[in-house]
């Protein structure tokens, strides 16, 4: 430890820490620690100054270890070991202490997360003084692409990786491809057919060399690693293959909210209350009737059905505004006498051309009536005095009154949710679900299509509820980062793993039945375990467990974690 | 002056620090006395971390993992969940009460449930008050 020269950096975050934590406070608690020589603060550490400050002083004060002190290493340890790189050490040099998301966001007393931060970045300062520079490991790539869901997110990405030559195998639940998007009519707002939107891309997909189909198929495991792993996929015959693949993109889509939970709507119980999609069945057979086989005088679409309610759903589904509206064309298209009532909480208007679309059907005397956040319209059978079908009770809040509307047809616009076996599809695929079943992608900003584990992304609704041009969008990206990859041939990996020192190692085999990936071998000659490197994800279940602590967790080594614990403390 | 218990938190790296994060990112306030140190699995965690925790003044310790069936290393909260009771019984032996750990499964989607652990914890280990181990280990060492 003799020697050492660490520069320690406290970011305001603008205000985001500033306001609750003393950072000058925390820049004097380390000055004088052993091999501290530069203490700072400054207002954004990640900005470009505040990343050339950190380069700059490792040239001119031959630091040979960095601590910053700044927001969650979740979100910019890769830019600081960046500039650690760029100052010319080793980017392992580096500790995060975590003072915005853990500190300064969670407290209200300044002096107790003061006295948080000054605990937390001495801690770091401390680990790292035990840190080794580790040098990065590289893989071969297999450049084939498993694309799981044959929707227009999976149709998208399978299409962008083969027209770049590169194998695909597109594996689809279902006895068709197209997903959700087959059961839609016309798309808003251009009302462009989504027919025509799909069945190009099928044709394509089918066609292409590049391109194995499996329908009827399902994915039940997945192995192996970034790069290299592989699939098994029960296919229609029931026989299972195995498929050697470098990435997984995951398609799988949402489900429609079940429109007969909420019981006010009367949808089973009511024959002319219908959902978006019995509308757009209806729509596509070119048959907008009543049950008695009339056509509806009074129409009424209901916005929001398990969607941005406390009872259901939170979130806002985000096409089902645009949707209802082009209900309203769509339907007076086929009966120009029709009155129809738009029932909704907030007209979300909010991409290209959907401004101009809702002003559109406005001026075609669509009567639209604001509702509040969680009161629900009822729906009740008329009596043949009223002269339509049904009655529907809600309250106008323009006008402050309930008012009583006729109908003939109801339609309910229901939301998105996660497909129900979504934790199914997580598990296999090891990535993880937010509150409402979504996949979570690696950063809500800036990664939108990686996960939490290598090689495996994410794209379409199984994201999040989203719009054709967003999906298109996200699949496409997925596409790219795959062919990033692909173009650099190997495939950097993290350079954090176990290894085993053979000396202290007794031969008890203990770590080779804990290793849940088989990384650990029992070499029968030495009498001795090693660790296969490129098998490693570094969850560090060996280290603990070696009663000979014979096992080493790079970048997590027991010392580093006991000058940490010290560091708190 | 009050007593603030110190507590030492042991967090994963894919839910239970995520879930941290998120609590943070929600602005959901909670009591500062837990100090996370991240590991990548709850698994990690070996029990000499939680001796050497309380050897070095903590009051408590919290460990934090997947939920079970969600490990990102798919079983590695398993390992914790068998490791934990000979822990505390490791503990025991040592005159350290078992209330002082706690084990908890936070999902990366918990930002709630992860301050409601720590609010949790910190009003337990208030009410025990105190650990002696430093001192005492401190006294005796003099004595010697």
């Amino acid at each position: 430890m003799e020697g050492q020269r660490i520069g320690v950096y406290v970011c305001n975050c603008g205000t985001n820490i500033a306001k609750v934590v003393d950072c000058e406070e925390v820049v004097n608690s380390v000055r004088g620690m052993p091999g501290v020589v530069a203490a700072r603060c400054y207002k954004y550490m990640c900005s470009n100054p505040g990343q050339e400050m950190i380069t700059q002083d490792i040239r001119d004060l031959g630091l040979d270890r960095v601590v910053v002190a700044a927001c969650s290493p979740r979100m910019h340890e890769p830019t600081f070991r960046k500039a650690l790189a760029a100052g010319g050490i080793n980017p392992y040099f580096l500790e995060m202490a975590n003072i915005r998301e853990q500190c300064s966001w969670v407290h209200e007393d300044g002096r107790a997360a003061t006295d948080k931060a000054i605990a937390l970045t001495r801690a770091a300062v401390r680990r790292v003084a035990l840190h080794e520079p580790l040098e990065k490991r590289y893989v071969e790539m297999n450049k084939a692409t498993l694309v799981l869901g044959g929707g227009i997110a999976g149709l998208t990405a399978a299409l962008e990786l083969a027209m770049a030559d590169q194998l695909v195998f597109l594996v689809e639940r279902e006895g068709r491809l197209g997903g959700n998007l087959a059961r839609v009519d016309l798309t808003a707002p251009y009302l462009d057919s989504a027919r025509d939107l799909l069945t190009d891309r099928v044709t394509r997909v089918l066609r292409h060399p590049g391109i194995t189909v499996l329908l009827e198929a399902e994915l039940t495991e997945l192995l192996g690693y970034v790069g290299n792993f592989v699939a098994r996929v029960r296919g229609a015959d029931g026989a299972v293959r195995e498929l050697p693949v470098g990435s997984v993109i995951v398609c799988t889509g949402y489900q429609p909210f079940d429109a007969g939970r909420v019981a006010a709507f009367g949808h089973g119980r009511l024959p002319n209350v219908i959902s978006s999609f019995e509308l757009e069945r209806r729509l596509k057979e070119g048959k907008v009737l009543t049950d008695k086989g009339r056509p509806p005088q009074y129409a009424a679409i209901i916005h929001c059905v398990g969607s941005r309610s406390e009872a259901w759903h939170p979130y806002c589904s985000r096409v089902c505004c645009m949707t209802a509206l082009k209900y309203g064309h769509e339907i007076r298209a086929t009966h120009p006498d029709c009155f129809i009532y738009d029932l909704y909480i907030d007209m979300h208007a909010f991409g290209k051309g959907m401004e101009d679309f809702y002003r559109r059907s406005a001026e075609m005397k669509t009567i639209f009536i604001l509702g509040g956040k969680n009161t629900v319209p009822e729906i009740r059978a008329a009596e043949p005095r009223h002269g339509c079908e049904m009655l529907i009770k809600a309250h106008d809040l323009l006008c402050g009154e309930e008012v009583e509307i006729p109908a003939d047809l109801v339609v309910l616009m229901v939301g998105m949710e996660a497909r129900k076996d979504a934790g199914v599809v997580a598990h296999l695929v090891n990535i993880s679900q937010d509150r409402d079943g979504w996949f979570i992608e690696s950063h809500p900003k800036l990664d939108p299509v990686a996960t939490t584990t290598d090689g495996v992304f994410i794209a379409g609704t199984c994201q999040s509820p989203k719009d054709i041009p967003d999906t298109v969008a996200q699949a496409r990206a997925a596409a790219a980062r795959i062919l990033a990859r692909i173009s650099r041939g190997q495939l950097e990996v993290d350079a954090v793993y176990a290894e085993v020192n053979e000396d202290f190692c007794s031969g008890c085999r203990m770590c080779n039945e804990l290793c849940p990936y088989v990384a650990i071998e029992y070499d029968e000659t030495k009498k001795r375990s090693h660790v296969i490197s490129a098998l490693c994800k570094a969850c560090g279940t060996c280290v603990a467990a070696c009663p000979s602590s014979a096992i080493k967790g790079r970048h997590f080594t027991d010392e580093q974690i006991y000058a940490q614990i010290e560091g708190v403390l | 002056m009050a007593f603030e218990p110190r507590i030492v938190g042991f967090l994963c790296n894919w839910c239970s620090y995520t879930g941290a994060d998120l609590a943070g990112t929600s602005r959901i306030k909670y009591q500062p006395n837990v100090r996370v140190i991240r590991v990548m699995c709850s698994a990690r965690v070996d029990p000499s971390f939680v001796v050497k925790a309380f050897r070095e003044g903590a009051d408590g310790v919290l460990i934090c993992g997947c939920h079970p069936g969600d490990c990102h290393y798919q079983e590695g909260n398993y390992k914790t969940m068998r490791r934990y009771p000979l822990l505390k019984r490791l503990l025991e032996g040592y005159g350290i009460e078992p209330e002082r750990v706690r084990l908890e499964w936070v999902s990366a989607s918990e930002g709630q449930r992860f301050a409601d652990v720590v609010n949790d914890i910190t009003e337990q280990v208030r009410r025990l008050g105190p650990c002696r181990v430093k001192t005492v280990l401190e006294t005796d060492l003099v004595e010697r």
